[in-house]
């Protein structure tokens, strides 16, 4: 069951083409919504005005390859470890979502895309990778959705009381944990049960994708950004922050 | 001089949640992030500003003597026992100070 292709089993309802459509339509979705959230937000001229005032500020010029450098060091610790979470549970819950989701993306687009049919059958590891990458990101949204959220664990708001921070880990969890009941009921043979779990599927999953101009999705795209503007600031000296003490006070 | 928090530094994680006196410091609904709710009821104390792992809140001066242009950071090293603070005044001159840290350990 988790070495197979779900999607190829659509077939006895639904062509192979309809959900290459919808996948290209949700691609769509996230780059017309992350437009928007842009556009409403002004983060591109926030940012460019921030470069201005750092640059403005700056003591020593960087180079070119030190910039290569810092953006080195962003992707592999601020984006591929999830470096910005003091908190470690919060980062050990990031890291197993954002590696999750990934795996989930990516396989999903494969088997869709390549094995849309019996005809071509899908690699066990490819299936096996959906399946594990959707069990990394329950583990670690679910983990996050019951006990991390902040406003849950330090502000003191009961679990279930959804604010419009949380439509992006609702609609996530609610795709990933209908997906698996989609793909678990597709195995018992039950027409009708198949159909209503991967409705819930499809409904959650275009949420997630079609409601990135009021979700937190778009922090994929601006966090990596902030955080390569920092550590320049910090290179080149424009930080506003004070200098590290050279002394310690402490023994 | 109340706090404020700069959205895009935050990282949600709750620390001047807890450590606020004055139960002003709370997350936002819509981006999760912290945001002081009430500054003309901010004590002052500073304590958010010191506590913020990611030096993501920052001081407003009054506008009598800090008119725009001006920054009040602080830089808390645990480890080495010492906080740090840089004023910088709208005209561009700038004051460091480091003093040790006087709380007990929690």
């Amino acid at each position: 069951m988790f070495t197979s292709n779900p999607f190829a089993d659509l077939i006895v309802f639904l062509p192979p083409l309809a959900m290459q459509v919808y996948i290209v339509l949700m691609i769509i979705a996230v780059t017309v919504g992350t437009l928007l959230d842009m556009l409403h937000k002004s983060s591109g001229k926030y940012f460019a005005r921030n470069l201005k005032k750092s640059q403005a500020r700056a003591t020593t010029k960087l180079s070119g390859a030190d910039k290569a450098s810092l953006a080195v060091k962003t992707i592999a610790i601020d984006v591929a470890t999830a470096g910005e979470f003091c908190n470690l549970q919060r980062r050990i819950s990031h890291v197993l979502m954002f590696y999750g989701f990934l795996s989930y993306l990516a396989t999903t687009i494969i088997m869709v895309f390549a094995y849309p049919t019996y005809d071509t059958p899908t690699p066990a590891i490819i299936a096996a990778l959906w399946n594990i990458g959707a069990v990394m990101i329950l583990i670690g949204g679910y983990w996050f959705f019951f006990f991390l959220r902040v406003n849950v664990a330090h502000d003191g708001q009961p679990v279930f009381r959804l604010v419009l921070a949380d439509l992006f880990i609702v609609s996530l969890l609610g795709s990933v944990t209908f997906a698996l009941i989609w793909e678990v009921v597709q195995t018992t043979g039950n027409l009708t049960a198949t159909k209503i779990a991967f409705g819930l599927y499809i409904l959650f999953t275009t949420l997630l994708f079609c409601a990135v101009r009021w979700s937190k999705f778009a922090h994929m795209f601006f966090k990596p950004v902030v955080a390569f503007q920092r550590r320049v600031e910090e290179a080149s000296g424009a930080s506003s922050l004070p200098a590290p003490a050279t002394r310690h006070e402490r023994s | 001089m109340p706090t404020f928090v700069y959205m895009t530094d935050c990282d949600g994680c709750g620390e001047c949640v807890d450590i606020c006196p004055s139960d002003i410091m709370h997350i936002d609904p819509t981006h999760r992030r912290a945001l002081n709710i009430e500054p003309n009821f901010c004590w002052e104390c500073y304590s958010c500003v010191k506590a913020c792992p990611q030096n993501a809140i920052d001081v407003r001066g009054y506008a009598e003597f800090a008119p725009l242009g001006h920054s009040v950071r602080v830089l808390r090293e645990e480890e080495k026992g010492t906080i740090s603070w840089k004023i910088r005044f709208r005209d561009g001159r700038e004051k460091n100070f480091v003093s040790p840290i006087r709380t007990t350990p929690w």
